[in-house]
């Protein structure tokens, strides 16, 4: 078989069978917003938003180099964003501009916390 | 997959004893606060995301604080409880290999996701292992998130192709003549393995034997034992 061939037949996620390295027996609490994130996920499911599998595709949709190097959360995320875009319910810009203000709203709160002496 | 060691709140590390560099410039002690650093471009995309999703409606401001009530209630010890009423009461074990969900839920768990769960018996001629090769089912309404080896790659890629020598990494060794069945979850369809009561527990209670169940061994990763027995 062909690479190019390979490449079709075998979408990112679907690992099953193939060749890997031993398990590595890790594991770890879930950072504040990965739990968040995973709630939105639940919560977009429950309001047929975004389904299970609509997800799974979402981060498939994401391609081998950054399924590859995002984590976990991140890659559900940056899937969630995508899967919004192509649904209309959120615009790139709008994300763009709460992005910034987000940011900009803890970095304020971070300041302030600094200066109370916490 | 990245792993966070410490990051569970162990409170062994002072905040100050560390040599990365800091973004600001007191240095008197102080108690950890919440966001010591910058949070990461994906952690203000969760943020803006949600944020603009209650603002249109789509949610309400309360349901994702909800559902993080939700999963934390989740644990194995509720799978626990239900594997122990499975080794002594037949009726439900019945019930529970013909239909998870229903079983569980009678028996007080509900499902918070739209998933069937399906039950799979271990016994003297077949060990069962489940996994997700597409990407990390897992049957949280009975076992909680799953550990980050279930969604890695390693395991993915392999639990399929060569369970035994996946199991033997576990320390967990099946005779040849034992067969061994893998169950590949999706979206819709989740597995939960019952195990095999370990000998030597005619004389345990529900509770002592519900104690005796691991997270790994409803994956199958590992067989359910007494204290007394070694690894």
């Amino acid at each position: 078989m062909s690479q190019t061939e390979n490449l079709v037949n075998r979408l990112p996620n679907d690992i099953g069978g193939l060749g890997a390295g031993q398990i590595e027996m890790t594991d770890h609490e879930l950072l504040p917003w990965e739990k968040r994130c995973h709630a939105l996920a639940d919560v977009l499911d429950f309001h047929k938003i975004i389904n299970t599998e609509e997800k799974r595709r979402g981060v498939e949709a994401l391609g081998t180099e950054l399924v590859g190097k995002l984590s976990y959360y991140e890659r559900w995320i940056v899937a969630f964003a995508n899967i919004l875009f192509q649904k209309r319910i959120l615009a790139p810009e709008h994300l763009a501009v709460k992005m910034d203000e987000v940011q900009k709203r803890l970095r304020d709160e971070a300041a302030r916390a600094a200066r109370a002496g916490l | 997959m990245t792993t966070h060691p410490g990051s569970a709140g162990d409170g062994q590390h002072p905040p100050h004893d560390h040599d990365h560099d800091h973004d600001h410039d007191h240095d008197h002690p102080h108690a950890p606060i919440a966001q010591e650093t910058e949070p990461s471009y994906f952690e203000l995309m969760e943020t803006a995301i949600r944020e603009l999703l209650v603002e249109r409606k789509l949610f309400g401001p309360d349901e994702i604080r909800r559902q993080i009530e939700v999963l934390d209630s989740r644990t194995p010890a509720l799978g626990a409880k239900v594997v122990a009423r499975a080794w002594v009461d037949p009726s439900f074990r019945e019930k529970l290999l013909e239909n998870g969900r229903e079983a569980c839920e009678e028996f007080g768990i509900s499902f918070y996701d739209d998933t069937e769960l399906i039950v799979l018996e271990n016994t003297e001629a077949v060990h069962n292992l489940i996994v997700c090769t597409l990407c990390s089912c897992y049957p949280r309404p009975v076992l909680g998130l799953p550990p980050d080896w279930y969604k890695a790659r390693n395991y993915r890629a392999r639990a399929v192709i060569e369970p035994r020598k996946v199991l033997a990494e576990f320390g967990t060794f099946i005779p040849d003549e034992v067969e061994v069945r893998v169950s590949d979850s999706t979206a819709a369809v989740r597995f939960l393995v019952l195990p095999m009561r370990p000998a030597g527990t005619d004389h345990y209670d529900e509770e002592q034997l519900a104690s005796l169940v691991t997270r790994d061994a409803m994956i199958g990763v590992i067989p359910v034992r007494t204290g007394q027995e070694t690894a």
